[in-house]
């Protein structure tokens, strides 16, 4: 490790293995590193079972479980948005080809006291009993809107007479269509994915955009608009880890980071024991950076929870659990002292639960972009169900990193070009 | 566009740095060697796919795949075994050490890769005064294993000797297994593999 590296990057989550892919692609010299013996950070399924129960203290798991190893368990509940930017990266990077997906079956909302299931097409969303008869033709009216919306062509606009994309709000935009309140929150939460109300009184380009995303996503792969990937999310920064290495990347797991050196205000290492790797960058997440990140505090309210809750449900169909078993994961938005009682909601929706595993996790965002010290922090995962906002993260990061975007033309992933 | 689970038998390759994997690759893809003192580095080099006439009628696809050289100071991804239909064990004919580990590489194989077929590859028989692993010890070894192991095969990538016959062979075995495996691969046939949409440039933009 005493050599120097264009970039070091500490971390195997999903963002660190995209900017490390990214970088050894674009033909940097990368070292990568983890404390962990294992791949993914955050962002790793656990395996076997008994390392989740340790990892939570918990005495090793029964024999109930079944083999251990079956079991690949997620630390964030996240899906793929089948026509995403996470999606349209695995493509242009080739590392689709490490992965096999399923089609999650079907997304639904509860609201007061039913269960509804979000429409997958037309022809369920014309069946649904989510709208009435008149409330269909509205609806239908504003996602041809919604569909056709594009940031700079006012012609996409003529369905809404007087819209201004940086001063129309999206209440008015459903105040135009005519929405009623059910739909405008199934709108909103379910289809534009967002996790709160405060959506409703900005501009109507970044939720419109949403929507067409979510039915984007939906005609790709049919019933739901969500992939998942077999073996767990764990699978996805391997992959890129996977890419890095072979375009020269060198992988170093369960390595101590003692310190990263600066010399005159700019990064020139990372210590690791004894040893100092000399490099130019250095990337990161933010628990490698205690000192140099913030934590978001997100205010606390005590009655009327802004936040939802979200519920995902995977199984040993997805090869994430032994036969027979399903993994749960209910989270939401943290607003008050008593985090677990704000999930109750959606804990009551499951059948009987064997084991229950109770985590927080604060949200960090970096204190600067890295631009002048060359250490580049990424921020903690967010709450979204999907991965749009972590692609937004890694794109920016390396467009920082490096004063260029991306360029998907160098990989090559071609043998007689390697060759020559 | 989904497309139902590829035909092709992936085949990885699995031992210590430097018993020639890479080697075995290249002889396989392009049927050539390097030396290492020549050697440039395998940036990009992923996997390859070659087709084997099993019978008159019937072809086996195998697509071999390298570890990319990441054993070399950390593990290899568990992801590298996912989906392998078969392993080969490789170690150096002149190094014991590279045999005497292989049972660590084994245990991977049974981890990541249940199902696979394993077969075991004693690399650099070229060097014919430095041979240090007998065909005794790699007898022992496959006993001890059970009889998990499906072939054993001497090659050198120097000369060539014995590369091609051992993947005919591998491609045999396998296209045999595959027959009766068809079966049970329909029950796995709602997973698929994500790919670029038809009709959209392959330089499109994702910012």
């Amino acid at each position: 490790m005493d050599e120097e590296y264009d970039c070091i990057v500490l971390g195997t989550g999903l963002k660190e293995c995209i900017i490390s892919g990214m970088l050894s692609v674009s033909g940097k010299k990368v070292l990568h590193m983890d404390r962990n013996k294992y791949y993914g950070g955050e962002s790793a399924s656990i395996t076997p079972l008994e390392d989740l129960f340790t990892k939570f203290g918990l005495p090793p798991p029964d024999e109930s479980y079944g083999r251990t190893r079956d079991w690949n368990v997620d630390l964030i509940p996240k899906f793929l948005m089948a026509n995403g930017q996470l999606v349209k990266l695995l493509i242009h990077t080739g590392v689709t080809r490490y992965l096999e997906f399923k089609s999650v079956e079907g997304s639904y909302v509860y609201k007061g006291t039913k269960i509804a299931k979000v429409p997958a097409d037309e022809k369920e969303a014309l069946t649904s009993d989510l709208m009435g008869m008149f409330e269909k033709r509205r609806f239908k009216n504003f996602l041809m809107f919604a569909q056709d919306y594009k940031d700079e062509d006012p012609s996409s606009w003529k369905g809404m007479p007087g819209f201004d994309p940086k001063n129309t709000t999206m209440s008015a935009v459903f105040a135009h269509f005519n929405l009623d309140k059910n739909t405008i929150d199934f709108t909103g939460h379910a289809l534009a994915l967002h996790r709160d109300d405060t959506y409703l009184s900005k501009p109507a380009g970044d939720s419109l955009k949403r929507i067409k995303l979510y039915s984007d996503s939906l005609a790709r792969y049919g019933k739901s608009p969500y992939l998942y990937p077999l073996y767990g999310l764990g699978e996805l920064p391997q992959g890129f880890a996977r890419l890095s290495a072979i375009y020269g990347g060198t992988y170093m797991l369960d390595k101590p980071i003692d310190e990263i050196v600066f010399e005159g205000g700019k990064v020139i290492g990372v210590k690791s024991g004894e040893e100092i790797a000399k490099c130019k960058q250095v990337y990161c997440d933010p628990s490698y950076v205690q000192d140099k990140v913030k934590k978001i505090i997100i205010p606390q309210k005590q009655v009327n929870r802004n936040s939802d809750i979200y519920v995902s449900l995977v199984s040993y169909t997805h090869q994430v659990a032994a036969k027979g078993w399903f993994i749960a994961i209910v989270s939401t938005t943290v607003e008050t002292d008593k985090p677990e009682a704000e999930i109750k909601a959606g804990l009551d929706l499951l059948g009987p639960i064997k084991q229950k595993f109770v985590t927080l996790s604060d949200i960090y965002k970096p204190d600067t972009d890295g631009t002048e010290n060359n250490l580049f922090i990424s921020e903690s995962y967010d709450a979204t169900s999907h991965f749009e906002t972590t692609c937004l993260d890694v794109l920016s990061i390396y467009r920082r990193g490096t004063g260029d975007d991306f360029d998907f033309s160098k990989v090559t992933h071609n043998l007689g070009e390697e060759e020559v | 566009m989904a497309s139902v689970k590829v035909p092709e038998q992936k085949v990885i390759l699995c031992g210590e740095y430097g018993v020639g994997k890479t080697s075995l690759f290249r002889r396989f893809a392009t049927n050539t060697f390097v030396t290492s003192t020549d050697r440039k580095s395998t940036l990009g080099l992923d996997h390859y796919e070659k087709v084997y006439m099993t019978d008159e009628h019937q072809g086996v696809k195998l697509q071999l795949w390298d570890t990319g050289g990441m054993e070399r100071v950390a593990s290899i991804t568990s992801s590298y075994y996912k989906f392998a239909e078969a392993a080969i064990l490789v170690f150096s004919l002149d190094s014991p050490d590279s045999f005497n580990i292989l049972s660590q590489h084994l245990l991977d194989i049974v981890t990541y890769a249940e199902n696979a077929k394993i077969f075991l590859c004693g690399n650099k028989y070229d060097l014919k005064n430095q041979i240090h692993v007998t065909d005794a010890d790699m007898e022992t070894f496959c006993e001890q294993c059970h009889n998990l192991i499906s072939g054993t095969y001497k090659t050198s990538c120097k000369t060539g000797q014995g590369v091609e016959e051992m993947f005919i062979d591998i491609s045999k075995q396998l296209g045999e297994a595959n027959r009766s495996r068809k079966e049970l691969d329909s029950l796995n046939k709602n997973s698929f593999k994500i790919t670029p949409p038809e009709g959209e440039p392959e330089d499109s933009c994702i910012c």
